[in-house]
């Protein structure tokens, strides 16, 4: 008898559409979209730590009058031990100047920001619901505090479904170390699997175990994976009507095509010298390198077709010194994110991406007294921060929202997380109502129980 | 009028009803508790408005009804919310009126037709008696009928795929060689028994079934969250469940223990050890987090697991308003709730077992004594905060041995007589929970009063509630509910007692069940943690019903649940459908035919061999980085069953992890086992599965090529291969032997572990070094150290760990 062994080029290059392709393609079918997309892509930009908005995009004058007054503040029994305590204003130690057609006052340090202010939609409104990271961060991320659900990127995955077969649909950029929380900031929770984040990690291997172990030859792997294909041939010979094995054969050809295909888009020796010195790449703010690297890939992944990409940036949570701190994140950040927007709309891609910036929850007008007054940073706080989105179908060059004259409380179009998830969502053609999965007795979703549009955001 | 509601609402129902039933729940009763209900409610009905139910709201008051559902706009309620017409609600200033989000939640929950969630048994009685099918009670068990009597089955399985089948449903683990001829070559018509009873009576049969609690329960080595702290003792619970199934302690006692072990067998460690269950879910208290609140997330998740794990109900949904689907009112999940009130976290003292493995505490203690007081020599010699600002380098890596030294502090207690546990009101010097944790002493406790909360929300508390067990069985099954003390000891005692009577038919329906579905991949009801309504329902009742019999009449013994399962044709039937084995099967069989697995078993966790780049990875620790992760540097303890290794809720192995291993924080009812291309990058490139073939290789290099692949078939698909199958891995294996033949690189020098982190203070990164390997690391076998045949058969090895067969089970 002869064994059938599937040919070489058949394995690498995914020759024909056998059984295992179709279940690999019924578990990728995608739920939606449920109405006309204004986007397809999602790129977010996540600032972990809790990035002030009193000191980026929502200036607060009042505080330099206010600064070292005592801040007066109710204490109840709702309220977390690190809010106790004498309490003072503390105003922000940065410059802000004007910026684009829209005049928005920023912080000076946002020197190339300030040149795309009016592609970007600045939303002030948003509340968030804890002041503990690992818990806002779920929040933000899963539309569930306490960790286990599916990311947004898991669900827009679930959605839309897959564009480029060869690669994850929603793949997570992150820093030097992992966000607090871990990899359940970009679970499939009770998805599918495939819906799950794919972390690219910046050294060694961007995809756990994509290559084999040093020494290991090309020529030995594929005599191996001839054997391998050999066995499984004469396996299912034994169990014709499994599907499920043809499955698991389909899935290490598309695991080799993934491995020739990742490393092209990932090789950015291909960018012209210009572009990614627009991104801050080679210069000499090593921290603006790295970020920037990170949102060009992010441009490159969305161009070969993944349809979610967070990019992590960490080190926003500034109790102290934030002049430094903070000045430092912005500084590394600034050219990067501008770049990417410059980038996307070049391409023409902006108008089908959308772009988010933003952070767990923002930081508090007030701060104990720490490092004898001259410390000056600032606290947690969730009833005020600010994000920005940018591409299609929102409301670029504009202001949306408001905090009060010392930035403690949203007061204009304020809205819950849950009401931003189902707009993004909206945007990409999705209905939060009707994207749905049903686990542990009840149809979930990403809003939780529902939530409403922020129509002030949409064009 | 009441017609035209129905018109205009009906549709906006259609589509949002769940939502806006939900949104009414979370976001606007609590909001008409804690603002409105205290003047328009009971008896002070002010304006002879009654905002409590939706029957006295659409009445009104003297002023007309206050909502007219699908109309927000000409609804009084928003008219004086708004202050529209010089009326305001809540009186006063413009400030006391409710934030502008509130008002529009329940504008859109107006328009949506005003549905009503309430906490008010508003669905009593309303149940199709077919989904109260879990809850009526069973009848008794018929003594002449056996499994097959409910099951046509077909053909019988050979005796090979049945051996390989019942060996990695009991034990985890593939038949030897002997084990599968042994079983082939019995005539006797006991061969099939006798293989059923010889696993069941293996130590690697509880290693296996703990693992299927575990998921249940969530077990993890660590709290989760920002820190991720140890969970010390936690180990000892992992082996009390391993014991239990080894020794079938009746199913009955196995809840008394872990529900109220610490009351109903006071003195006893080994039921003090089982009360771990009630903690078992992620839970952190720190500075920015609000007392009353992580309270709060403990007491919903303990009521919330105790009802799933045991009953199969989801009460989660009655936190927030009565379950729509199922007899579970509001209250029910409040009166349940005041059963835990008194729970308070502890870490007794709790004197070893015999029974536990205690040999490797004194040194990992010395061990570990060493790397805490090197971090804490370090945090000493840096010095504190007021280096913040001349020297930033030096503060963060004050600051990264000040949290290595908070975190091993917390470790150290792993080797310590402690129990991670549970107590009736406080235990002075012995309370859990972290350095923000105020805890009342023992001498001035009182227990703390429990409110209905609306909406799960913390900040409107409604009427208060007495301890009370679900009141379903009562109604609907007959059983009735027992009275629970409300003195502080006893109340869980109560629980326990309720919950493991051969009266609550709950209790002995969703465990026979979840057994049936480890057997056979798919439960008799499929949605192993929900019996009620909106689970599917049971495939075959009374096979059910008969099962859950037989398993209380039998003293509640598990293991004679498996051999009614076993010793059925249904079982032993050709036609099952094949299943992808769990990861921890798949790692365990993989280090097991390589004949590199250590059966050492109980202790502490140990420290598996994980993909490297994960290893070096930094992890994020409140305020600064965890130690770098290390693998066991002893072979003995890297290369433990899956279940004995250390389970970090923020590092969970990625072989585990790929292979849909349970996520630790979430029950897991069911392992998912979709097919996905990075497993086969896991299991092909993978370094720990080069090195376990690569050992086994070794272990056979001395053998002729034709013998070779002879064993390799043996030891890893437990039969011979046929006459294409050897041509074809003989052909392999020469042509591999020549592509080894040039020199293999040599071991690569371990490079150090270097993490960054961002700097909170000045935004600028800064790295850490943290030290290498011990020189005591027992490394794996390298290529550099074989010849080219073990190199070449290696690879033919590493084939047929990946192969089809190898991972499916039929």
């Amino acid at each position: 008898m002869r064994i059938a062994t599937p040919s070489r080029r058949d394995l690498l290059f995914g020759g024909g559409m056998g059984l295992g392709s179709i279940a690999l393609s019924a578990m990728m079918s995608a739920q939606g979209p449920h109405h006309k997309a204004r986007a397809k892509n999602c790129i977010f930009l996540l600032m972990e730590g809790g990035p002030s908005h009193i000191d980026t995009f929502d200036p607060k004058p009042r505080l330099g009058s206010l600064h070292m007054t005592k801040f007066q503040k109710e204490r109840n029994k709702f309220e977390a031990n690190m809010n106790t305590g004498e309490r003072y204003y503390v105003k922000s130690p940065f410059q802000f100047r004007r910026a684009g057609k829209m005049g928005i006052e920023i912080n000076t340090l946002f020197e190339s920001f300030r040149e795309v202010v009016d592609d970007v939609c600045f939303y002030r409104g948003l509340r968030a619901e804890s002041v503990n990271h690992p818990t806002a961060l779920y929040h933000l991320n899963t539309g569930n505090q306490f960790g286990g659900d599916p990311a947004l990127g898991a669900w827009i995955s679930y959605g839309l479904g897959t564009v480029n077969k060869n690669l994850p649909s929603f793949v997570v950029l992150p820093d030097t170390a992992y966000p607090q929380g871990g990899a359940a900031n970009w679970s499939n929770g009770f998805l599918p699997a495939i819906h799950q984040g794919t972390p690219l990690r910046s050294t060694g291997s961007p995809v756990l175990d994509m290559r084999p172990p040093a020494g290991v030859t090309a020529d030995e792997q594929r005599v191996t994976l001839d054997l391998l294909h050999s066995l499984n041939a004469r396996h299912q010979q034994r169990h014709p009507d499994h599907a499920e094995l043809a499955a698991r054969i389909e899935s290490y050809e598309l695991a080799f095509r993934m491995q020739a295909e990742m490393p092209r888009v990932l090789d950015l020796r291909s960018e012209k010298p210009e572009t990614l010195a627009m991104y801050g790449i080679g210069g000499t703010n090593q921290d603006a390198d790295a970020i920037g690297r990170r949102c060009l890939l992010a441009r490159r992944l969305v161009e070969a077709g993944v349809r979610f990409v967070q990019v992590i940036v960490m080190g926003w949570d500034s109790h102290d010194f934030i002049e430094n701190a903070h000045g430092a994140r912005i500084r590394a950040i600034d050219k990067p994110i501008s770049a990417l927007l410059g980038d996307l709309k070049r391409t023409g891609l902006l108008d089908e991406t959308i772009v988010v910036w933003g952070g767990e929850f923002g930081r508090s007008p007030d701060n104990g007294i720490r490092g004898g007054g001259e410390a000056w940073g600032r606290d947690h706080n969730a009833a005020a921060m600010t994000c920005w989105l940018a591409g299609g179908g929102v409301k670029t060059g504009s202001i949306v929202g408001a905090t009060d004259e010392t930035g403690l409380k949203g007061v204009e179009a304020v809205h819950p997380i849950r009401d931003f998830h189902v707009t993004l969502l909206h945007l990409l053609g999705l209905d939060d109502a009707k994207l749905r999965y049903f686990h542990a007795g009840r149809e979930k979703q990403l809003s939780q129980t529902g939530g409403e549009l922020i129509r002030e955001l949409l064009v | 009028m009441r017609n035209l509601w129905r018109i205009l609402a009906l549709p906006a129902l259609a589509l949002h009803g769940q939502e806006a039933a939900e949104g009414f729940a979370t976001r606007i009763q609590p909001v008409l508790v804690k603002e409105c209900q205290g003047c328009h409610g009971g008896s002070m009905a002010l304006s002879k408005l009654d905002l409590r139910t939706r029957e006295s709201m659409l009445l009104g008051g003297s002023r007309g009804p206050a909502v007219i559902p699908g109309n927000a706009a000409d609804s009084l309620l928003l008219r004086v919310l708004e202050a529209r017409d010089g009326l305001q609600m809540p009186p006063g200033d413009a400030s006391k009126r409710l934030p502008a989000e509130t008002i529009a939640s329940i504008r859109t929950w107006i328009n949506a037709g005003a549905p009503w969630t309430g906490t008010t048994n508003s669905n009593w009685g309303h149940y199709k008696p077919e989904d109260l099918w879990a809850i009526r009670p069973l009848p008794p068990q018929d003594k002449s009928k056996t499994v097959d009597s409910f099951l046509q089955s077909g053909s019988m399985a050979d005796r090979r795929t049945l051996i390989r089948r019942v060996s990695i449903d009991l034990t985890g683990l593939p038949p030897t060689l002997s084990e599968i001829e042994a079983f082939v070559n019995d005539r006797s018509p006991q061969a099939w028994a006798k293989v059923v009873e010889r696993l069941l009576a293996s130590p690697r049969y509880g290693e296996r079934w703990a693992r299927h609690w575990l998921d249940v329960v969530r077990y993890a080595d660590t709290a989760g969250y920002s820190n991720d702290f140890e969970r010390p003792n936690a180990w000892r619970y992992r082996d009390y469940v391993v014991r239990a199934f080894n020794q079938d302690k009746p199913y009955d006692q196995f809840i008394r223990e872990q529900i109220a072990g610490d009351e109903l067998y006071p003195g006893n460690a080994e039921a003090l050890i089982a009360t771990g269950f009630l903690r078992m879910g992620p839970w952190e208290h720190t500075a920015m987090s609000v007392e009353a609140v992580t309270r709060q997330m403990f007491l919903d998740d303990v009521t919330h697991s105790t009802a799933a794990t045991f009953l199969g109900l989801t009460l989660g949904c009655a936190r927030c308003h009565d379950h729509k689907f199922d007899p579970l009112p509001t209250k029910d999940y409040y009166r349940m709730q005041a059963i835990f009130a008194v729970t308070e976290f502890v870490r007794p003292p709790a004197p070893f077992l015999p029974s536990e493995n205690t040999s490797g505490l004194a040194a990992g203690k010395t061990h570990m004594r060493d790397v805490a007081a090197q971090a804490k020599r370090r945090m000493d010699e840096l010095g504190a905060g007021n280096k913040q600002r001349e020297n930033p380098d030096l503060f963060e890596e004050f600051k990264l041995y000040q949290k290595h030294t908070a975190l091993y502090k917390e470790s150290l207690d792993r080797f310590e007589p402690k129990a991670f546990a549970v107590s009736s009101g406080p235990i002075d010097g012995a309370t859990d929970g972290g350095p923000n944790l105020r805890y009342p002493k023992a001498a001035n406790y009182k227990p703390a009063q429990v409110h209905v909360l609306p909406g799960g929300n913390i900040q409107s508390p409604a009427e208060t509630v007495k301890p009370g067990v679900l009141s379903l069985l009562e109604r609907y099954g007959s059983y009735p509910s027992p009275a629970v003390p409300e003195t502080t000891s006893g109340r869980r005692s109560a629980l326990a007692n309720w919950i493991a009577d051969a009266r609550n038919p709950l209790t002995a329906r969703v465990m026979v069940n979840r057994m049936w579905q480890y057997h056979f991949g798919k439960g008799i009801a499929e949605d192993a943690n929900n019996f009620g309504k909106m689970g599917k329902k049971p495939s075959n009742p009374e096979l059910l019903d008969w099962l859950a019999g037989g398993f209380m009449e039998n003293s509640w013994s598990i293991k004679s649940v498996h051999r009614s399962i076993l010793l059925s044709n249904a079982y032993q039937s050709a036609s099952l459908p094949p299943r992808r084995v769990e990861a921890e099967v798949l790692r365990d069989s993989i280090l097991a035919v390589t004949g590199e697995l250590s059966l050492d078993t109980g202790g502490p966790g140990t420290y598996p061999q994980i993909n490297d780049d994960v290893a070096r990875q930094a992890q994020h620790r409140m305020g600064s980085l965890a130690p770098a992760y290390r693998a066991s540097p002893a072979k003995r303890d890297r290369n433990r069953r899956t279940i004995y290794t250390f389970q970090q809720r923020s590092l969970i192995d990625p072989m585990v992890e790929v292979f849909n291993g349970p996520s630790l924080d979430l029950s897991c009812e069911r392992r998912d086992s979709s097919t996905v291309p990075t497993q086969a990058f896991t299991l092909f490139n993978g370094q720990f599965v080069h090195d376990m073939a690569l050992a086994l290789a070794a272990k056979l290099g001395a053998q002729s090529p034709k013998a070779q692949i002879r064993s390799v078939f043996e030891r890893v698909l437990g039969r011979v291969p046929d006459a294409p199958e050897e041509a074809t891995a003989l052909a392999s294996l020469r042509r591999l032997t020549r592509l080894h033949s040039g020199t293999p690189p040599t071991r690569p020098v371990q490079t150090p572990v270097v993490h960054t982190i961002t700097s909170e203070l000045t935004g600028a990164q800064h790295q850490f070094v943290h030290q290498e390997d011990p020189a005591t690391f027992e490394h794996n076998l390298h290529p550099s150290e074989t010849t080219p045949a073990v190199r070449a058969l290696a690879d033919v090895i590493l084939a047929l760990l990946n192969s089809n067969e190898f991972a499916y089970v039929y």
